[in-house]
């Protein structure tokens, strides 16, 4: 189906086509749903199936089309809807209020992280599906700063486990960009999408301040791809791609999956993990149109992300393991981490309509490495950002407005443009995610989520926040608005050598438990300054190629020196 | 009033007081309806390209602005203080008016909340029903007094004893503000193109030589009987 250019060696812009999947062939392109959810696959709950996921997002939508196409039987039970985007979603702000976790959850701490249309996503094709579409990859030095800075963690892997993860998933996006020089320098199968006057006065200003800045990452198709759509360059990115043409699970992987065999069971809320008298998992308990619901399993892999695959694991404690699943040394929920992401808008005589492009458009990763000029370990990174009106709002009311001056710069919106910062804050272990007493509709309790910034987090913000002002000057912006705010979510259950320090190991298997995974962004032991999406997907994407080549050895005990 | 949206010196950040100048000078608005109809796009009205747009999108902004419903989640005596609050928390001093009042009592009603609450706060409607009974008697006062307690809650200098006021105050300005910037009335206002699916845009460079077709032109603002007077002294 996907015509491979024989020996095509180096990346060729535009042409180059994903290895064994077709899922952008599989599109319609004069419709935006799925064509073959029609003719899926349906398994009873009754039939052990391979492998049942909770979550259809960027970890269990990736790992279901990877162990799909090795013949795998597999479910993935998601919470929210499967969408009709030409039926379901729309092109306004406040009308997309329906693709994000909406479920009460509970937030603390001295520095609380709001949930919802910030991070959370709900539905097939998870966070992805809201997220700007900014696709970068970590830098090597992400996976070992505790030996190299002495902060965060080292993970149980390396950078170079994942490049070949990273080039393939990046042609499945696919990523449009310049050529990359930060962290591993690499380039990327699609071009770099035109930049609008918006982005083009930031990086002009960036210039002048002696700071690099290059178009892309996204993951926003930019030529000829299968039945995908070109951009249209409308700014509803956070909103849902209408099109078709940014990359999300239910663009990329779900289409191939669901031909290959896959079940994705939409509306299904997982609320338990079930057990044999052995300790081995036999499937998940799920609500589906308020009945309660048994799907067996031969493994069960949670691909929930950083607040509920916690939340499910914690919520799955039975007589054997009576603090929740994976939690004999009290590691679940732990070291959660969100990145500092503040906005800072420049002023100019000239309008400029923000809103006329996608959000992604230029970053830079200048500031992304430890720097012992600065008062912090670690940095941050530079990133274009479009607030529609009600983003543009909160702005504003951050600033301190309200009354005829907020709505004064309201009607100024056309004069304006944005950039904010992804700062890397360190993982520590009293961020962490718990059940609270409330429960939700499903009578689970709620997540509670305590976050506080710990000083290196505060010196890192606060010198971002300078250099981005100190751009806007040189751009000779006549006046600046100041947001201060969070982006993303990673962590939670992470990976590591021991059970005493981690959630999971490198492969994913919860310590003690021989057929449980997790698969999502909460296995993350540090976050670099990176948006985590097309990391989420290559640590799938190599968990895939373990599972199903049996390199996922046998499993070790969560108590050290005991036996399974 | 001569004022021009280039320099910038209108905007309340490059102003002594801090105050943008008096909306009244801003040009009336000739197309569509803007919230006080004034604004800087005087021939601007977003709902004029709903041809345009995809039918589920059309019938979602078309449904915004003609269903009204009346108020079911606060009482009266509620509604009589926070109609006063946010008229003065988003400067509608007269009609036309967006209805922001009526569309938060609706997601109140609805449960349509934000999929989180801080751990000190009760849940947005309750939020919602303690600030009221704290600003009861609001309606009542003068401009001045009604300012005054604004500007004293936006600061967190209140003093709630069952509510975090700071934090009382982002929930209820995160809830006004959604509402009031989703209603194409004020995309008319601030000359926001609203959906833009599936026609997209064609222009995307800065200044007259990145405008579209159809995009709203911002007015000068100039006063044409006196910039006639200085150009022919």
């Amino acid at each position: 189906m996907s015509p491979l250019v024989p020996g095509l060696g180096g990346l060729i812009k535009g042409s180059p086509v994903p290895r064994d999947n077709d899922s952008a062939w599989l599109l319609d392109v004069h419709r935006r749903g799925i064509p073959g959810a029609d003719t899926m696959a349906r398994y009873h709950d009754h039939d052990e199936v391979d492998m049942v996921i909770v979550g259809a997002g960027a970890g269990g939508g990736t790992l279901a089309q990877r162990l799909a196409r090795r013949g795998w039987r597999i479910v993935v039970l998601e919470s929210g809807p499967f969408w009709d985007p030409d039926r379901d979603w729309v092109s306004d702000e406040a009308g997309q209020h329906q693709i994000y976790w909406t479920a009460p959850r509970v937030i603390g701490g001295t520095d609380p992280v709001q949930l919802g249309k910030n991070n959370s996503g709900h539905g097939v094709g998870g966070s992805m599906i809201h997220y700007a579409g900014y696709t970068p990859r970590f830098h090597p030095s992400d996976f070992h700063t505790r030996s190299q800075d002495g902060v965060g963690a080292d993970w149980p892997i390396a950078y170079e486990e994942l490049r070949p993860h990273y080039e393939r998933v990046e042609r499945e996006l696919p990523v449009a960009g310049q050529d990359w020089p930060w962290g591993d320098p690499h380039a990327y199968p699609h071009a770099a999408h035109p930049v609008s006057g918006a982005a083009e006065v930031a990086r002009e200003g960036a210039r002048r301040a002696g700071i690099t800045m290059r178009v892309g990452p996204v993951g926003i198709t930019n030529g000829v791809f299968g039945n995908r759509p070109h951009c249209i360059y409308r700014g509803f990115c956070l909103q849902a791609c209408k099109v078709n043409a940014k990359a999300s699970p239910f663009v990329t992987h779900l289409p191939d999956a669901i031909a290959h065999g896959v079940e994705i069971r939409a509306d299904s809320h997982v609320t338990r993990v079930e057990f044999d008298g052995a300790g081995r998992c036999t499937g998940v308990v799920y609500m589906h149109d308020g009945v309660e619901h048994h799907q067996r399993a031969a493994a069960v892999v949670v691909a929930g992300y950083s607040i509920e695959t916690p939340r499910l694991l914690l919520n799955s404690a039975g007589p054997r393991f009576p603090d929740g699943l994976a939690n004999e040394h009290d590691q679940v929920g732990r070291y959660v981490m969100v990145q500092g992401a503040p906005q800072v808008a420049g002023r100019f005589a000239q309008t400029m309509h923000q809103y006329k492009a996608p959000p992604p458009e230029i970053s830079s990763e200048d500031f992304y490495e430890t720097d012992p000029e600065r008062d912090f370990a670690r940095g941050f990174t530079i990133q274009t950002v479009g607030p529609l009106p009600i983003g543009w709002a909160e702005h504003v009311l951050a600033d301190g407005h309200w009354g005829h001056p907020l709505r004064e710069y309201m009607r100024d919106y056309a004069h304006w443009t944005t950039l904010g910062l992804l700062c890397e804050l360190l993982p520590q272990p009293e961020n962490r995610v718990t059940l609270a007493q409330e429960t939700d509709a499903h009578g689970m309790p709620v997540a509670h989520m305590s976050y506080s910034q710990c000083e290196n987090d505060r010196a890192n913000i606060a010198y971002g926040k300078r250099v981005l002002e100190h751009i806007w000057e040189a751009a000779e912006a006549q006046d600046t608005l100041t947001i201060d705010r969070y982006a993303h979510l990673v962590g939670g259950c992470r990976m590591g050598t021991s059970p005493e320090t981690s959630v999971v190991d490198s492969d994913h298997r919860a310590w003690g438990i021989p057929n449980l995974f997790v698969c999502d962004g909460s296995v993350m032991p540090t976050q670099g300054s990176a948006n985590p999406a097309l990391t989420i997907m290559a640590l799938a994407s190599r968990l895939a190629d373990r599972l199903g080549d049996k390199r996922v050895g046998e499993a070790r005990a969560a108590t050290a020196g005991a036996h399974v | 009033m001569a004022h021009s949206f280039q320099t910038g010196e209108h905007l309340p950040h490059n102003r002594p007081e801090g105050d943008p100048p008096d909306p009244q000078g801003l040009p009336r608005q000739r197309a569509g309806v803007t919230p006080q109809m004034h604004g800087r796009f005087p021939d601007f009205d977003v709902m004029a390209h709903r041809e345009h747009w995809d039918p589920v999108t059309r019938r979602t902004l078309e449904e915004r602005v003609a269903q009204v419903p009346a108020c079911r989640f606060f009482d009266e005596r509620e509604q009589r203080t926070l109609g006063a609050f946010l008229d003065v928390v988003l400067a509608q001093d007269s009609e036309p008016r967006i209805p922001v009042l009526q569309m938060v009592d609706k997601k109140m009603a609805d449960g349509k909340l934000d999929g989180y609450r801080f751990d000190d706060m009760p849940p947005d409607p309750e939020t919602w029903k303690r600030v009221a009974r704290h600003l009861d008697g609001f309606a009542e006062r003068s401009d001045a007094e009604q300012h005054e307690v604004v500007r004293r809650f936006s600061g967190g200098e209140l003093d709630w004893d069952d509510l975090n006021v700071s934090r009382a105050w982002s929930v209820v300005m995160r809830g006004a503000l959604s509402e009031f910037y989703s209603h194409p009335w004020a995309f008319n206002e601030i000359g926001f193109r609203g959906p833009a699916y599936p026609r997209g845009y064609m222009r995307r460079n800065m200044g007259p030589t990145g405008v579209d077709p159809d995009e709203p032109q911002e007015a000068f603002g100039l006063d044409p009987v006196r910039d006639l007077q200085q150009r022919s002294a």
